[in-house]
């Protein structure tokens, strides 16, 4: 875990710039959690986890040497994590308009339930809503997509994705109204056809 | 807040409630499968030879060129002044139908 505070990760990186397997090993243990849970975070359709983890890992040993230490390994290493993410989210073809029809029956009540009603939605609705939220968030652009996700799902700060991301706080306030102001379109336009 | 704003804010909600997935842990042999892969990408530094090799061969060729350019004067007088005159071609079918030059 890369919050273990017994594990030596200067020396390990040490051992690693001298081309040695079993702390690179060791190093690709101890961060694994952090890489996984931005992949699954941030995981374009169609690409598996493990694939994806394992390119982030490899762009790592290659620039390692490039490691100055001007920022803490861990988001060194969440950096090159995200920017992978946003290169195959890019890549990956643009989802046609969102349209009713496209959702699933549990998607359609909840979107229904969210436009209409005050209430929150119900918790046995709650993997139906993520999926929704999943499918509206795949409608904007890879960078606003990242921020949100962070800002609204994983309630990260403007401070705490900045440290992950590499952008600066106004970067990141600037895609966050971008990307708010595309969903409210998106909202506005879904309330439109279902009342039409 | 408009209500496309507060929709957005309870479809999130209802989405947070969603437990995140277990798998702290790296799969078996997933470690020793990106180190691999890494390392077998890596190049590792050039050896001594390497790095020294096609200089050798650039500084070789430098002492080719200075070599003949020094002794160019040398060479020229080795070089008889009318070629034609030092080659005596005698072809052999002219000499069997009497038609060869001696002169």
């Amino acid at each position: 875990m890369p919050d273990d505070e017994s594990f030596d990760l200067p020396g390990c990186l040490e051992r690693v710039r001298r081309r040695d397997q079993a702390a690179a090993r060791e190093l690709v243990d101890h961060l694994y959690p952090l890489v996984i849970r931005i992949v699954r975070s941030h995981l374009p359709r169609r690409v598996l986890e493990e694939d994806l983890a394992q390119e982030i890992f490899m762009k790592m040993f290659t620039r390692i040497e490039q490691f100055q230490g001007a920022v803490p390994f861990p988001h060194w290493v969440s950096r090159i994590a995200v920017t992978t993410c946003i290169d195959h989210l890019r890549a990956q073809k643009r989802r046609p308009e969102f349209r009713w029809a496209d959702l699933s029956e549990g998607e359609a009540d909840v979107l229904d339930a969210v436009i209409t009603n005050e209430n929150d939605v119900a918790p046995d609705e709650a993997m139906a809503a993520h999926e929704l939220v999943q499918k509206l968030l795949d409608q904007l652009k890879p960078e606003d997509q990242l921020v949100i996700r962070l800002l609204d799902l994983e309630q990260k700060t403007i401070a705490e994705i900045s440290e992950i991301t590499g952008w600066n706080g106004s970067l990141v306030k600037v895609r966050a109204f971008r990307a708010r102001r595309k969903l409210r379109k998106l909202f506005e336009t879904l309330e439109r056809k279902e009342r039409s | 807040m408009n209500r496309s704003d507060m929709a957005w804010q309870r479809l999130i909600k209802a989405a947070r409630q969603v437990p995140r997935e277990p798998g702290a842990v790296a799969p078996h042999g997933f470690a020793t499968r990106a180190v691999a892969h890494a390392f077998a990408a890596k190049r590792p530094a050039p050896s001594l030879f390497e790095q020294f090799a096609l200089r050798a061969v650039g500084v070789a060729c430098l002492l080719a060129v200075l070599g003949v350019v020094s002794n160019y004067t040398m060479l020229a007088q080795s070089v008889p002044t009318h070629v034609a005159d030092s080659f005596v071609t005698l072809d052999p079918a002219s000499i069997v139908l009497g038609e060869a030059d001696y002169e």
